[in-house]
């Protein structure tokens, strides 16, 4: 029998397996069969076991586990800083979905770099594997310091990754624009970090001990914190508001999500890693972690509910008139974020992870299935130049069908249960308690019309119809590496709703919303992580209480899901009818102005350009000029006259000996002159 | 003793005049070792100065110290010589008038 702090006491390990292929890949990668893929496979495989351990013992012990492994500053000096591992219910799904995805991304990469003769793949497998161990890290980090540094390292290993291709142009820029959008964010979040580390001198997440359950027993009047003058209700309003910015960041958000398309740039398997379940997961799991402290701010979840909304539907609309495959996705991938967001700022914790795991799948799915299709087509993208693939690549065209159904929301996929619930918890808050939040509802029921239309688009464009090249029509075929991932990941998005199936524990009230319960399970008690627990805080802090249409429940749920089933049928309905047939035309062309505004996706990258050119670099050049000028100047001017005199002073000194004596002796006799005057020998 | 029917005052004349050869010599010439000797006499005259007045006041202070003043210009000299040596080979001349490239 091991205990329980026997197994959790290998947590390190998670993370610790991905950091030694990283090692090894980097290293060793050159001489290695597979250039480090074996490492990265088997690294990732064991963290996936670990992290499944992990989870059974979890759900079998019901014990959590929150420890420290190395401290900066003890706590009972100013500030409590150090590293440290938190297993909770959230922690420990969260690790076996990254682990899952970063295992099957590196099985794919042997079949999208390996086989196609791609250079630098010790590079690419040591970024891979610095991928997964910032993530696993991020992910069991037991305080916002440690989370921050790994949050930091996410965004580097993006940099690395997305810019891969480094001799050519479009990648390293893209990669540096991913680095500093999402580093914009992330200022703010470090400034958030020191806010709390002043407010609450500790940055632990969870227990009585951390800094939720101290900001509510402030709010509370039971004990009192430094707020810096201002009401405990605005200060930490701000702080939620400052670490949301690097949440924003990170998940690709309105208006820092510019940098999430230009991604594209990197090989498809890391934009499966970053989409799914690294990098872009992050910020939403950030804000899911703390969720003890955004469920006291009722402004600050309104906020977060309303970007995420607008987002949904902002990135969906973008998303309907691009070409490239890889580009549909990356506006899915915002829009579906958003949707997390909406659940989080809507109380619906339950709901945003339940989307989050859902997506996870479906998304790393749509990525690994383009990726196929990419190599097949010999690194072609627009899906104008494809067309009548579902004949030659089966499996690929199965699973991609699978998720794309699962990405509209389409019964019976993941996708359906996890919007369904999201979109449900919106609407049920929204009617009971913040109107507010029936304006994010009304955007994200909005965007599943989108979502099914722009989906079935681009499934139809990319394998229904005749072949439109001579690619199409000869696909070249892919091995096991590619289709392994893929039937995985296929069967998860068909099935994976049956984790959280909320509408049918509702109606026939049988025990089946199994993540529900899990998430509410024993182990998160005495951590104050559970989900009841947040329920209870947006309820008494937010004042978020259900109210529903017709009177009941069950109708309210049944309405919402009619709806937005129906919606994401009409969107995929109509795509499917306009784009059947072997040779669709180009219906969006017909949208006119709207289309040259969607395609240059709002002119969002002009308009931040213009922040950074026109805005701030006239401001730092004026300020320049001002410092050049005004200060330095005054400095100067008052230097110059020291540096006149000086010159005209040293024209005594002639070099010749004799000058001085000349002097020396002058000086002694006027001396003498002088003393026999004052001295009275004269 | 015939020393001491010598008024103080010539010695102080004899030593103010060999002072001002030697200034004159520096204030005048333009030969390194000109230079050299000239300051010597500078020194002498002060030694005079202080072997008269350590006679008149009866102790040999002032004596014992004129002999660290000659052995401290004997040492000055090989310095001054070893000055003009490099100034000859730098400049191929002893003129102090010359070298005053180390001035701003």
């Amino acid at each position: 029998m091991v205990t329980v702090a026997g197994i959790y006491a290998y947590a390190p390990a998670i993370a610790a397996l991905p950091l030694a292929s990283f090692l090894v890949a980097l290293f060793a990668g050159r001489w290695l069969p597979k250039k480090g893929a074996l490492a990265g496979i088997l690294a990732t495989g064991g963290s996936l076991v670990l992290s499944a351990v992990t989870l059974v013992e979890l759900v079998l012990t019901g014990e959590g586990y929150d420890e420290r492994l190395y401290t900066f500053v003890a706590p009972a000096e100013t500030f409590d800083l150090g590293f440290g591992v938190l297993i909770d219910p959230l922690s420990a799904a969260m690790l076996v979905i990254v682990s899952l995805i970063a295992f099957l991304v590196h099985v794919f990469s042997l079949g999208y770099m390996n086989d196609e003769g791609e250079p630098g793949l010790p590079r690419y497998y040591a970024g891979l594997g610095l991928f997964s161990f910032s993530m696993l890290a991020f992910v069991f980090a037991s305080n916002l310091l440690m989370a921050f540094v790994f949050f930091e390292l996410v965004g580097l290993c993006s940099w690395l990754l997305i810019g891969h291709w480094y001799r050519e142009a479009a990648p390293p820029s893209a990669a540096k624009k991913a680095f500093l959008v999402t580093r914009f964010g992330d200022y703010f979040f470090l400034v958030g970090l020191v806010g709390v580390l002043a407010t609450f001198g500790t940055a632990r997440f969870a227990g009585e001990g951390g800094f939720p359950a101290v900001a509510e027993h402030a709010l509370a009047g039971e004990t009192t914190v430094n707020t810096f003058g201002f009401a405990p209700e605005t200060w930490f309003a701000v702080l939620g508001l400052l670490v949301l910015g690097g949440a924003l960041g990170k998940s690709a958000q309105f208006p820092l999500h510019t940098w999430l398309p230009d991604a594209m740039e990197g090989p498809t398997p890391v934009s499966a890693l970053i989409h799914a379940a690294t990098m872009v997961a992050a910020g939403v799991f950030l804000l899911a972690r703390m969720y003890g402290f955004y469920a006291l701010l009722p402004t600050v979840l309104a906020i977060i509910a309303f970007t995420g909304g607008f987002t949904a539907l902002f990135a969906a609309t973008m998303a309907v008139v691009k070409d490239e495959i890889k580009q549909v996705l990356a506006y899915s991938t915002i829009s579906q974020y958003g949707y997390m967001m909406l659940a989080l700022g809507a109380g619906g914790y339950v709901a945003a992870f339940f989307h989050l795991t859902t997506h996870a799948v479906f998304k790393a799915l749509l990525f690994l299935g383009a990726g196929s299709v990419i190599v097949a087509m010999h690194h072609e993208e627009d899906m104008w130049l494809m067309g009548g693939l579902k004949e030659e690549m089966r499996v690929t065209y199965l699973t991609f069908v699978a998720g794309s159904l699962a990405l509209a929301g389409i019964f019976p996929f993941a996708g359906f249960w996890s919007k369904d619930e999201v979109l449900f918890e919106t609407l049920v808050h929204g009617l009971g308690a913040n109107p507010l939040l029936l304006g994010g509802y009304l955007l994200g029921l909005s965007a599943v019309f989108v979502t099914g239309f722009y989906t079935l688009r681009m499934v139809m464009l990319t394998f229904h119809g005749d072949p439109r090249t001579d690619a199409a029509a000869d696909p070249h075929g892919v091995g096991w590496n590619v289709k392994f991932p893929l039937a995985v990941l296929g069967v998860l998005a068909t099935v994976g709703g049956y984790l959280n199936p909320a509408p049918l524990a509702k109606l026939t009230g049988a025990e089946v919303d199994f993540l529900h319960r899990y998430l509410d399970g024993p182990a998160s008690e005495e951590l104050l992580t559970s989900a009841h627990h947040y329920g209870d805080l947006t309820h008494k802090w937010a004042g978020y209480t259900a109210g529903s249409v017709a009177g009941s429940e069950s109708a309210t749920m049944l309405a919402g899901a009619g709806l937005s089933l129906a919606l994401a049928l009409a969107g995929a309905g109509t795509a499917f009818v306009l784009y059947r047939g072997p040779d669709p035309d180009r219906h969006t062309e017909g949208l006119g102005d709207l289309r040259t505004v969607l395609v240059s996706n709002y002119y969002q990258d002009e308009y931040q350009v213009w922040l950074a050119e026109g805005l701030t670099l006239r401001a730092a050049t004026a300020a320049d000029t001002f410092d050049q000028g005004v200060i330095d100047g005054a400095v100067d001017t008052v230097s110059s006259v020291s540096l006149f005199s000086g010159d005209r002073l040293r024209r005594l000194q002639t070099g010749v000996v004799t000058n001085y004596a000349a002097l020396i002796a002058l000086s002694v006799l006027l001396g003498l002159a002088a003393f026999a005057v004052v001295g009275g020998w004269l | 003793m015939v020393l001491s029917s010598v008024p103080a005052e010539y010695y102080l004349v004899l030593s103010a005049a060999v002072f001002c050869t030697g200034l004159f010599g520096i204030l005048t010439r333009e030969n390194a070792l000109m230079f050299l000797m000239s300051v010597e006499l500078m020194l002498n005259a002060a030694n005079i100065n202080l072997v008269a007045f350590s006679f008149y006041w009866g102790t040999l202070t002032g004596q014992v110290f004129t002999l660290f003043t000659m052995a401290l210009a004997a040492a000055e000299v090989a310095i001054g010589i070893g000055i003009i040596l490099v100034l000859y080979r730098n400049f191929d001349d002893v003129d102090v008038t010359g070298p005053t490239t180390l001035r701003w």
